[in-house]
């Protein structure tokens, strides 16, 4: 029976971050992915003469190399910074909301978008410096938090991070209605909140400005050779340290020691048993606990039911026959709300008939040679707050999609003026089906767990300890500690790979 | 900071907010319904039958359309769905090799979700002489995932769509029109349909009884002048016939018709986005036979195995009994995304890799032939 040190169960990118933790502390590792390439959502596809993105958006917290944010700083450290050419991107966003009739662009820099927001909205500079230095202050606190494994004392959290600690229960409207920030600044700086996918009266503010800080203080990139780059850069690095990697390879049941119920190995979908004592699994605890483990304690079961599923996804990828400027998109990303109210679009988001809010790219803006000479392509993303796609039925499928399509080429063309429709030479729409047929999730769900108010970025990152309840067993990726999004998967595959590295050496 | 945030006049208060953050959330935690974790969710089940992955399936029935040419029914393990226009790749266990092709299915999208399917082939080669010499009732198959972009897209074309069919490339477009006919489709199709005599036209009759308002086939016969035929091949003329106006044209056929085919469509200007066509697989390349050394990792086994300089890296595979992914066989797919170690190869058909995957080192062994000895990494098929 073969063995290893560790098994990672789904080459998403919490996973390949995981292995090459692993592998960096000595261990032997197994990659095992169920899709016949790495990677996850992160990765791309070709129809006709494009290459499309499949996710990426931008990568935040990524820098420069004088100036180099949190996952350069991991990738540095994993050894794969160099294997993948990096792009800046222009401008932060455009948010275009319907009811509020506003359109706003907003630059990277932290005085560039202060300065920028006064000129929307004069007399928010004020609130937008307060915003920031709380964004500063909250950076500092997650890197003091981190640097003691979540164990943060609470003296030292009160005497220097005083303000983190008496925002980090506020919800982000909470905050930045007691910030005094004028209503239309609220509404410019909210763009992002479907990013993160909670609405902001029930998203914790730590979490989002934390987010927002790093996009704004840093900018943001992209690979050259869209995500997939990235992914087969952290292969690559997987196998120069010795891993092994499987593909169309999925861990069907994770094997259970009898007398602590701990990881004793991973059950492959062709029979093989894989002997481990330790399984970093890329993939939903409601999989894992749901059925891939035969004996599952009460307390696991019901912390699992107890989780709300956030964002199912769907995106529209469009390659278009003339060039951005002929067809007038001059942004690479925009934002596209009914109303900036987040809790009512958060409502409208919950149906297939009135959802056409999204998040839009076109890639051309950050890369001009990203597709052929005289084309663009864009990519088109929603989020669905409610299971709506599970009542369509097979036979209604293909219809639905090209309603859902038509919608949101509707939508752009009617907010932003461009003209896109007559000029579609490729489309391509992914939707909750696909989602749950390539990575296996759940509804089709992108998003991890909701940040929900008691579910947030701080309370599970305080609580990674007692949340690991299963010898053996830690989770990367999106449902996981430091929630969704690349960089967020990244560093809980950093996490992870380390301490189930310290549990490999306490073991000896 | 000099700024200090408070929201409760004394900031204590949200200090004591903060603290209770872990609290609640175990407290949360503590209250989940104890009731088992659902197995499986709607939209999971309903991918199943989108894509239902490899599956098995019994043929069911042989019925014999033309001298070289039969539909093979199959009634599939699990229902499924999928888009008229569309391939899936029929496999079995051939003098211990599992070989696997690529057909246009020929029944349509609403008889699949019956377990039912047809697949129409032509006598051609290794697997389909092997179909038509040995497969018989009852025989167990392995169905791949319906796929492809071989589609009428309801977004992008026009709804006017001319199908260009040449010999057993009407098989699709069969499926098409049975899919306007019962409603799972929405557009009008105008089939140009050659083929050498009337004896070699597959589902005429079938055809003939869907003809409507929206969906005509125009026969084209090349070797034969006859009463209700259209005579040559199928040129300019015959299309400004068939079609006005705004329209997508689709084609399915052997090469030679594709170019010629493109020469006469050259007239109306179409724009790339109009024009649709089929890839045909891959085959053999005409240079001197030389032997080369295929090494192949698979999973946990490695193997070394002759590799002709004619072939391709994937029959290759097939020929030694390894069981290496294979969908398109045209390079499009994506499907056989496999690692090279080390060696030379050239590419045939659409080199249809990412960017990424030529610069990591990563080859489709369904278009590519090897130059020297090789050495890949290929997952599990």
């Amino acid at each position: 029976m073969k063995q290893f040190d560790a098994v990672v169960i789904g080459a998403g990118n919490g996973g390949l971050v995981a292995a090459i933790r692993l592998l960096q502390g000595g261990a032997k590792v197994l990659l095992v992915e169920k899709h016949n390439l790495p990677g996850g959502f992160a990765t791309s596809f070709r129809r006709g003469r494009f290459e499309f993105e499949a996710s990426l958006h931008e990568l935040n917290d990524f820098g420069t190399a004088d100036n180099a944010g949190d996952v350069r700083v991991l990738f540095d450290e994993l050894g794969v910074t160099d294997k993948i050419e990096w792009l800046q991107i222009p401008d932060a966003y455009r948010v275009i909301v319907r009811s509020e009739g506003l359109d706003a662009v907003m630059p990277f820099g932290v005085e560039a978008f202060i300065d920028r927001m006064e000129s929307y909205v004069p007399g928010s500079r004020p609130s937008m410096r307060k915003f920031f230095d709380l964004g500063e202050e909250i950076r500092q606190a997650q890197a003091y938090t981190a640097s003691v494994n979540g164990k943060a004392d609470s003296k030292v959290m009160v005497s220097r991070y005083g303000n983190f600690v008496r925002c980090g229960s506020y919800s982000v409207n909470e905050v930045l209605r007691t910030l005094k920030m004028p209503q239309k600044a609220i509404d410019i700086l909210s763009a992002y909140w479907c990013y993160l996918g909670a609405h902001l009266e029930d998203m914790s503010f730590i979490h989002y400005a934390s987010m927002v800080y790093r996009y704004i203080l840093r900018g943001v990139s992209m690979p050259k050779m869209r995500s997939h780059e990235i992914s087969l850069a952290l292969v690559s690095r997987i196998l120069e340290l010795g891993g092994e990697v499987l593909y169309n390879t999925e861990a069907v049941k994770i094997l259970q020691d009898e007398k602590d119920g701990g990881v004793a190995g991973v059950l492959l979908a062709d029979g093989t048993e894989i002997r481990t004592r330790h399984v970093v699994a890329n993939c939903a605890p409601h999989l894992v606990f749901g059925r891939m483990m035969d004996k599952v304690t009460e307390a696991d079961i019901r912390a699992t039911n107890a989780r709300k599923f956030a964002g199912r996804g769907l995106c529209m990828f469009l390659g278009l026959n003339r060039t951005a400027d002929e067809l007038g998109i001059r942004n690479h990303n925009y934002f596209l709300y009914d109303t900036s109210d987040s809790v009512a679009q958060y409502e409208k988001m919950k149906t297939i008939r009135e959802n056409s809010a999204q998040a839009t790219v076109c890639l051309n803006r950050a890369d001009p040679g990203c597709s052929p000479e005289g084309t663009c392509m864009m990519y088109f993303t929603t989020l669905y707050m409610s299971d709506d796609w599970g009542n369509v039925s097979p036979k209604d499928y293909f219809k639905t999609k090209d309603l859902v399509a038509n919608k949101l080429i509707d939508r752009f063309e009617r907010d932003t003026g461009a003209r896109i429709r007559d000029s579609i030479e490729e489309i391509s729409v992914a939707t909750p089906m696909t989602y749950a047929r390539y990575c296996g999730h759940p509804q089709g769900v992108i998003y991890g767990y909701e940040s929900q108010y008691w579910d947030g970025l701080m309370p599970r990152l305080q609580m990674m300890d007692e949340d690991h309840t299963v010898r053996g067993l830690r989770f990367a990726g999106g449902y996981a500690m430091r929630l969704s999004g690349y960089s967020s998967a990244y560093f809980s595959g950093d996490i992870s790979g380390r301490q189930t590295v310290g549990d490999l050496k306490r073991e000896g | 900071m000099a700024y200090k945030f408070k929201k409760q006049i004394f900031g204590f208060m949200d200090l004591l907010r903060y603290k209770k953050k872990v609290p609640i959330r175990r407290q949360k935690l503590a209250e989940g319904s104890p009731a088992p974790l659902p197995v499986s969710y709607r939209v999971n089940e309903t991918a199943k039958i989108l894509h239902p992955g490899s599956q098995q399936a019994e043929l069911t029935g042989i019925v014999q359309n033309t001298p070289d040419t039969k539909t093979y029914l199959f009634r599939s393990e699990k229902p499924f769905f999928f888009r008229a226009g569309q391939y899936l790749t029929l496999g079995c266990e051939v003098d211990k090799s599992f070989v696997s092709r690529p057909y246009a299915i020929s029944s349509s999208p609403k008889e699949a979700l019956d377990r039912k399917l047809s697949l129409t082939v032509k006598k051609c080669g290794f697997f389909s002489g092997y179909l038509f010499d040995r497969a018989k009732v009852g025989d167990k198959f392995t169905l791949g995932d319906p796929s492809g972009e071989f589609c009428f897209e309801p977004v992008k074309d026009s709804p006017q769509v001319l199908g260009i069919a040449g010999g057993s490339g009407i098989t699709p477009f069969y499926s098409m029109a049975q899919s306007i006919a019962e409603g799972t489709a929405d557009f009008s199709l105008t089939i140009l349909y050659g083929a050498r005599t009337e004896a070699d036209l597959i589902f005429k009759a079938q055809l003939d009884a869907l003809a409507s308002d929206r969906i005509k086939v125009i026969y084209v016969l090349s070797e034969e002048q006859k009463e209700g035929f259209e005579h040559g091949f199928i040129g300019a003329d015959l299309i400004k016939k068939a079609v006005s106006g705004d329209f997508t044209v689709m084609m399915c056929g052997p090469q030679a018709m594709y170019e010629f085919a493109e020469k006469e469509l050259a007239a109306f200007g179409l724009p790339l986005r109009r024009i649709k066509k089929e890839a045909n697989c891959v085959g053999l390349r005409d240079v001197a036979e030389a032997a080369h050394k295929l090494t192949v990792h698979c999973g946990f086994e490695t193997r070394e195995i002759p590799a002709s300089a004619r072939e391709t890296l994937l029959v290759a595979m097939e020929r030694a009994g390894i069981r290496a992914p294979a969908k398109c066989r045209a390079g499009g797919c994506g499907f056989c995304h496999s690692r090279l170690i080390s060696g030379k190869f050239s590419i045939a058909g659409a080199d249809k890799r990412r960017l990424a995957d030529e610069k990591f080192g990563y080859i489709h062994p369904c278009c590519t032939y090897p130059d020297s000895d090789m050495e890949i990494e290929v997952p599990r098929g």
